[in-house]
């Protein structure tokens, strides 16, 4: 550890390029993207204003360059030194930013059974660059380092295995010298974690299980001790907090999504969880969605911001969670401090502020204990996914994509459930979507206080994308149907569009590169809603991943 | 293989109420089936957007052992199921396709 503390001051003394350290990733300067939601707070907010509500018309290509794969492309860019960095499931590669030309192109192979533990999208979600090293997760779980100027390997470990249902789609942070991963398959019966590595080496550091065993604590919230409890996996990626040192991670749903073999309240399964970066130990945990029936897996990037609540100057957290409510919690203990639906909400009447419990319906309460059909609302999709929204702190508004169905939820006969093994599906349900047709989902303009929205645009078919917000009062986002588009963030109106090749599933980001500004993100159609869900609007949507880098067209 | 799914056509054909009852089963269970293993790819209720998976669908009758096969060794980028599926898990998946099938 030592070493590695002078290794980072001898950089910031003599500053090269592709040796991005710790500084650099605290500082955020809007000239790069170095981190998984662009900076450590992951609020997707830019200070860039070149690119503004007056000029964005004016937005066109500067290149595009072809992934050459066809299911689906979620990865946030990474922007270093000139050089973009993205991930696709079958490679990484580093483009000149400017000019969109391949610097290198390092292919990921897998053995094709690896596909039958992907439940949501053969897709990678992007990297973490640290200290000359890019580092990504692989769909056979295994966490990868390349040489950042070659793309050489430079180690890669497995961390799990396709036949205990554990696969990785999500990108790593880094947090105190430390690199971050979690984990995918509670659809298939894995025991969810979230690991520590060494960047330099790739030596483990620990491992925090979000499933207990008999012993651990938890336990006593699943039946038999949780002797053989499963789910609660960690697909997406924390948000770290320099100051106070601690990571919070979202967890996912419990396996089987059917909930008649496992009352109790199944820690720590859709919860949030604080844990310290050095030695993963949990500082707290508050958990959104007790005894999920719906797969209300508790995934979405969660958000830190300052806010006064109450009158008091509060470190705050923002969730828009998948059940359907926006949290606010005090991120230094876990305590909530609201909670609002920000769609319609029909499992549970609201939260409790006391004890922070949701308040069940009936029929949440009968589907926890028979095999009667109910509806419930949101779907066991959410009321949003994994794509990531967007924060202005300034004016302490979210943007956030909706899905805006409900569904017909029936869980199966407990013989069905009984002896599920690991690598099997764990749903045992059967659901059918509710759909509006002329709105399965919006982008709206969310008061993380209230749930309300300040405006919202509806889609045909949702959109599947991350948000972008910037100082130049736009909020960037793409749509299934391919085009990428600019909103004006005051009046919710779309202002700017352009039409991509294939579906955009991907997360923009915005960046500078002498004083001129720039828009990446990547075009491609896939991910589980465009692969799962007919929808009559995509039919003349075709795959092919390709990556756009935008600029203001000059005189 | 085959002869495991005509011997279980057979008997659905030879018995009484009962039996047709046992073959809606086995069509519900392998709907479930469905749900947790297929429609990752092939789809919501077999229906699909057509642009990477087949559709399950246009399998005709007399394609139980391409089905079968398929299932078995993968195909294509689907991977094998080898060892995953049981043979009684196919046959109820084949029911449930074949339910819904377009050409039934």
């Amino acid at each position: 550890m030592k070493k590695q503390i002078s290794l980072m001051v001898g950089l910031a003394f003599a500053p090269q390029a592709h040796a991005q350290t710790a500084q650099d990733i605290l500082k955020a300067s809007p000239e790069s993207v170095l981190t998984y939601g662009m900076n450590y707070s992951q609020n997707r907010f830019s200070q860039l204003d070149k690119i503004n509500t007056t000029n964005v018309r004016k937005l066109v290509p500067a290149w595009s360059y072809s992934l050459n794969n066809n299911t689906g492309e979620e990865a946030q860019p990474i922007i270093y030194d000139g050089t973009a960095y993205i991930t696709s499931q079958n490679k990484t590669v580093a483009l000149d930013a400017l000019t969109g030309r391949e610097i290198w192109n390092t292919p990921v192979e897998y053995p094709p059974a690896t596909t039958r533990v992907v439940c949501c999208g053969i897709v990678n979600r992007g990297a973490a660059i640290y200290e000359g090293k890019l580092f990504r997760t692989t769909l056979d779980a295994r966490v990868i380092a390349l040489d950042i100027k070659t793309g050489k390997e430079v180690w890669s470990v497995k961390s799990g295995d396709a036949n205990d249902g554990i696969a990785m789609t999500g990108a790593p942070i880094i947090a105190n010298g430390v690199l971050i991963t979690g984990m995918a398959g509670a659809e298939y019966g894995s025991r969810g974690y979230i690991e520590a590595y060494d960047p330099q080496t790739g030596k483990q550091l620990w491992r925090f299980y979000t499933v207990p065993r008999p012993g651990d604590k938890g336990a006593e919230s699943w039946p038999d001790n949780a002797s053989n409890a499963s789910g609660g996996s960690t697909w997406t990626t924390g948000t770290y907090d320099p100051d106070m040192d601690v990571v919070f991670w979202g967890i996912g749903n419990p396996a089987p999504w059917n909930p008649l073999l496992r009352p109790g309240d199944n820690l720590y399964t859709n919860a949030i969880v604080a844990l310290k970066p050095k030695t993963g130990e949990v500082v707290w945990h508050y958990q959104m969605s007790p005894t999920d029936p719906f797969d209300h897996d508790n995934i979405t990037s969660i958000i830190t911001a300052d806010l006064t609540v109450e009158g008091k100057p509060t470190k705050a957290l923002i969730q828009v969670a998948r059940n359907g409510f926006v949290y606010i919690l005090d991120r230094t203990n876990g305590k909530l401090l609201s909670a609002n639906p920000y769609v319609k909400v029909t499992w549970a009447k609201g939260v409790d502020l006391e004890t922070g419990r949701p308040i069940w319906t009936d029929a949440t309460k009968k589907a926890m204990t028979l095999t009667d059909e109910i509806e419930t609302w949101p779907s066991n999709s959410g009321g949003t996914n994994w794509f990531p929204y967007s924060y202005d702190p300034r004016k302490q508004i979210a943007y956030v994509n909706t899905l805006d169905f409900g569904m017909k939820y029936q869980p199966a006969p407990i013989e069905e459930i009984r002896n599920l093994k690991p690598g099997q599906g764990h749903r045992g349900v059967k659901i059918t979507k509710l759909y509006n047709d002329n709105a399965r989902g919006h982008l709206r303009a969310i008061d993380p206080f209230t749930g309300k929205a300040k405006w919202e645009i509806p889609f045909k078919s949702p959109n599947w994308a991350g948000t972008l917000v910037t100082a130049g009062g736009l909020v960037f986002t793409g749509t299934l149907t391919g085009e990428m588009i600019a909103v004006d963030a005051e009046q919710g109106k779309i202002i700017w569009s352009f039409q991509t090749p294939s579906g955009i599933i991907g997360q923009p980001v915005t960046w500078e590169k002498d004083g001129k500004q720039y828009v990446t993100v990547t075009s491609g159609t896939g991910g589980v809603y465009v692969m799962n869900t007919p929808d009559p609007n995509l039919k003349h949507t075709p795959a092919g991943g390709t990556v756009f880098t935008f600029k203001l067209m000059e005189d | 293989m085959r002869s495991a799914f005509l011997q279980l056509a057979a008997v659905g054909l030879l018995c009484s109420t009962a039996s047709i009852c046992n073959a809606q089963a086995t069509a519900a269970r392998g709907e479930r089936l469905y749900a947790d293993n297929c429609s990752t790819c092939h789809g919501e209720e077999l229906q699909n957007n057509s642009t990477v998976a087949f559709d399950l669908r246009r399998l005709k009758a007399d394609e139980h052992e391409r089905f079968v096969t398929s299932v078995t060794n993968g195909k294509n980028t689907m991977p094998s199921w080898d060892g995953v599926l049981s043979d009684q898990d196919k046959e109820d998946l084949w029911a449930y396709i074949r339910a819904n099938a377009n050409d039934r």
